[in-house]
């Protein structure tokens, strides 16, 4: 008998000018390698629907998954963990996440430092004790890095918003949405503007959560009239996916034109990443490094995830580790070097 | 008002059917409402309909002098632009046909004059009725000449005598013409029924003339896409009007470019294609359509050579109406040194001076944001913009379909096509704006 035929997915075209950047494929778990843990097949579905989107959403569920891999992990005989774990066992891991959807530079960053950590563990260490070194390790990365630096960060951002401020913010992301609850409840009186991608509506549900507190909040869908929105605006708050290290933001796409719009203004443009987002690579336009919404690039549409926003556009970058000049990005990675 | 028969929702298409069976009161009632509904809405059919209704006072109306119908004229131009204040057209139509029917009395007097054939074209028009007393006259006035000021006491009386009120010459009933403060005119000298037929019938040829240059404004500005548009080029156009795709599908029959398209994201779910026919002549042609959905434009800016908007109505200062989220992208283009280029027929250049920047049409919040979320309509105040304001920094070049225009010859363009004193008239009074 025939079988009924398989649905076909869009055939995914891609737009020659933008053919080197990366996409996210969907690629089905049973393609993967066979050493990929089942906590990591699952992270990486949900990595290449956008279910865990946001870059330190990412990294945190990345870094758990990883030490579940390295508790379920037995050093095969005649081989140290040091030098067996990162090659066999951490790579295809790695491996089949980047397949799924193209690492964030935080991925990059943390991976690189797992790696580091492996390849010193003493030989001599037995294994149960190898283990939990790196599990603890592993568990006072995230609490550093990634609980303690978000804390940090909104505890700073919330203290720049004064009584009578308007708050102009983009989509939705964690940490902003953090920080205006935070300076809501630390009592401070504040009305928010939120301009919405419309094509993806995330911030229908941040002007929800904020309204629900009381907060004052008005919405707009998309770019339309948004000089007149930002005209209103006090401060225009930004995260960041990652920064590069001449100053330029990667953040979701729309994010530059909102910083360019208050900089004619002349309103400041506060931006929030935590340390661990920051690359040594360089921006200096949108097209360099990029992702294509692997939802949207068949022939009838194309779709960027991010853009670039340079230095000069940006006021000031809120990290854990300081608030700083935008140009000032390279002196934290310096910062950051020296205390590793 | 009665809707049109069939029972179909009314268009500009219906409303021009309709006009030659109703009263013209009736037509300008209609066309109220349909401008205040947006059933007749963007610059083209906004312009058409004005001078479709203008040529219906011209031929129809009672109107027994020039002042009158430029009276006339005026007060119905008030009341459309009333109705829909934001299609900046509607005014540049009115004072489009007000300049007509002044030059047509102009040309008139002149011939008059010229012919000395009586005694009413030597006398002045009373300067100070007629300019109300504080307008001065865009064109001096013939003095008098000595000769005839003796008679002058002697010659009103004895027109008295012979004088009809219907007959009365122009001159003498210009006292008692309701005016609007139209500033200077220039009355007629032969209100004979004769020279006011071959008089109407010249104003309905320009009218007429008006409207097939409309009509003519996107072939005509087409002519100018092989210059603009070079092999290899990447153009970026927002939510392209009829014009725009107009000058990009010519070009496609000529070159090889890639144009990244933006349409408008709440159709962008319907099932129906706005730009499908577009799209067909595009591929038709040797151009690649990338159809973007993103809402800023600045991550494309580095690829982009050129960013095509059409003009809801351009300014004389060079600021244009665009639809709402060109003015980011042009503004992200300026950043990065891309050429932005406004299209547009002249009779989109408004003369409007107090023409407000911060001009924005909110329109339908439903736009994004579903009536049924209860917590977003009941707690969120929600804005949807419709069209704004791009200013005229943002714009390298301006294409017409006399041409292509810098900012500062706007201006040139704006003094060739209205008169000083219908430049200076207020089509909208104390209206809220």
């Amino acid at each position: 008998g025939s079988t009924p035929p398989a649905a076909t997915e869009p055939k995914v075209t891609i737009p020659e000018c933008f053919s080197h950047l990366s996409i996210a494929k969907k690629s089905a778990m049973t393609n993967a390698d066979k050493d990929v843990h089942p906590t990591v097949l699952v992270l990486g579905q949900q990595m290449a629907t956008f279910a865990i989107d946001e870059s330190i959403t990412r990294l945190k569920a990345t870094l758990l998954a990883f030490k579940k891999v390295i508790d379920s992990y037995n050093t095969p005989p005649g081989n140290t963990l040091a030098r067996h774990l990162t090659p066999h066992v951490l790579n295809p891991q790695i491996d089949y996440l980047t397949a799924c959807r193209p690492m964030c530079f935080s991925m990059g960053n943390a991976i690189r430092w797992l790696k580091l950590q492996v390849s010193k563990i003493d030989p001599d260490v037995p294994e149960q004790e190898a283990k939990k070194q790196l599990c603890d390790s592993i568990d006072s990365f995230i609490q550093e890095r990634i609980s303690v630096a978000d804390f940090v960060i909104t505890e700073k951002a919330a203290r720049r918003i004064v009584n009578g401020d308007t708050i102009l913010v983009f989509g939705r992301s964690t940490l902003v949405e953090r920080t205006l609850l935070h300076a809501h409840s630390a009592g401070t009186r504040f009305s928010v503007i939120v301009i919405d991608d419309p094509y993806e509506k995330k911030g229908q549900v941040l002007s929800k959560t904020l309204a629900a507190e009381g907060i004052s909040v008005s919405y707009c869908g998309d770019f339309g009239g948004l000089r007149w929105h930002v005209q209103r605006a006090s401060m225009v708050l930004l995260c960041a996916e990652s920064m590069f290290s001449n100053g330029s933001m990667y953040g979701r796409s729309g994010s530059c034109d909102l910083a360019i719009a208050a900089k004619a203004l002349e309103i400041p443009v506060t931006v929030l990443c935590e340390t661990i987002n920051i690359t040594d690579r360089v921006a200096t336009d949108s097209l360099t490094y990029n992702e294509i919404d692997p939802e949207r690039c068949s022939a009838a549409s194309f779709r960027l995830l991010f853009d670039a926003t340079l230095a000069k556009y940006l006021s000031v970058v809120i990290t854990e580790l300081g608030s700083v000049q935008p140009t000032s990005v390279p002196d934290i990675l310096r910062k950051l070097e020296e205390s590793n | 008002m009665a809707p049109p028969k069939g029972g179909f929702a009314p268009s500009l298409e219906k409303f021009l059917d309709t006009l030659k069976s109703r009263p013209v009161e009736a037509s300008v009632e209609l066309l109220i409402s349909l401008l205040k509904r947006h059933q007749i809405r963007g610059s083209e059919p906004c312009a058409i309909a004005t001078a479709h209704i203008l040529l219906q006072v011209v031929a129809k109306d009672k109107w027994n002098d020039v002042d009158q119908l430029l009276g006339r004229v005026q007060l119905i131009g008030r009341k459309l632009v009333a109705a829909q204040p934001r299609e900046l057209v509607i005014a540049n139509i009115v004072r489009r046909v007000l300049g007509l029917i002044r030059d047509e009395a102009e040309e008139d007097r002149n011939d008059n004059n010229d012919g000395q054939s009586d005694v009413a074209s030597e006398i002045p028009p009373p300067v100070t009725s007629v300019a109300g007393g504080t307008d001065s006259p865009s064109k001096p006035m013939r003095p008098p000449v000595l000769g005839n000021l003796g008679n002058f006491a002697r010659t009103q009386s004895m027109f008295n005598l012979l004088s009809d009120p219907d007959t009365a010459p122009v001159v003498w009933s210009n006292g008692s013409t309701p005016r609007l403060g139209s500033g200077a005119s220039t009355p007629l000298a032969h209100p004979q029924s004769t020279n006011l037929y071959s008089f109407r019938s010249e104003v309905i040829d320009g009218i007429e003339e008006i409207m097939d240059e409309i009509k003519q404004v996107d072939e005509q500005i087409q002519a100018y896409s092989e210059i603009t548009i070079h092999p290899g080029d990447y153009i970026l156009v927002h939510q392209p009007s009829r014009t725009v795709q107009k000058f990009l599908t010519r070009a496609a029959s000529k070159r090889r470019f890639t144009v990244f398209l933006t349409v408008d994201p709440s159709a962008s779910l319907a099932s129906e294609d706005p730009y499908a026919s577009f799209r067909k002549s595009m591929a038709s042609g040797g151009a690649t359509v990338v159809t973007v959905l993103n809402a800023g434009l600045n991550a494309y800016m580095s690829r982009v050579n050129k960013v095509i908007l059409g003009a809801r109505a351009i300014t004389g200062k060079g600021g244009v109406i665009v639809d709402a989220g060109a003015a980011t992208i042009a503004r992200a283009a300026q950043e990065q040194g891309r050429t932005v280029i406004v299209l547009g027929g002249v009779y989109t250049l408004s003369p409007e001076s107090q023409f407000q920047e911060a001009l924005i049409e909110w329109g339908d919040p439903s736009k994004y944001v579903n009536f049924a979320d209860g917590s977003m309509v009941s707690q969120v105040k929600v804005k949807s913009a419709v069209s704004e304001f791009m200013p005229g920094d943002h714009v390298d070049t301006y294409i017409t379909n006399l041409g292509a225009h810098t900012r500062d010859h706007l201006h040139t363009l704006i003094m060739d096509h209205y008169k000083e004193e219908d430049i200076a008239f207020d089509f909208y009074g104390k209206m809220q704006r």
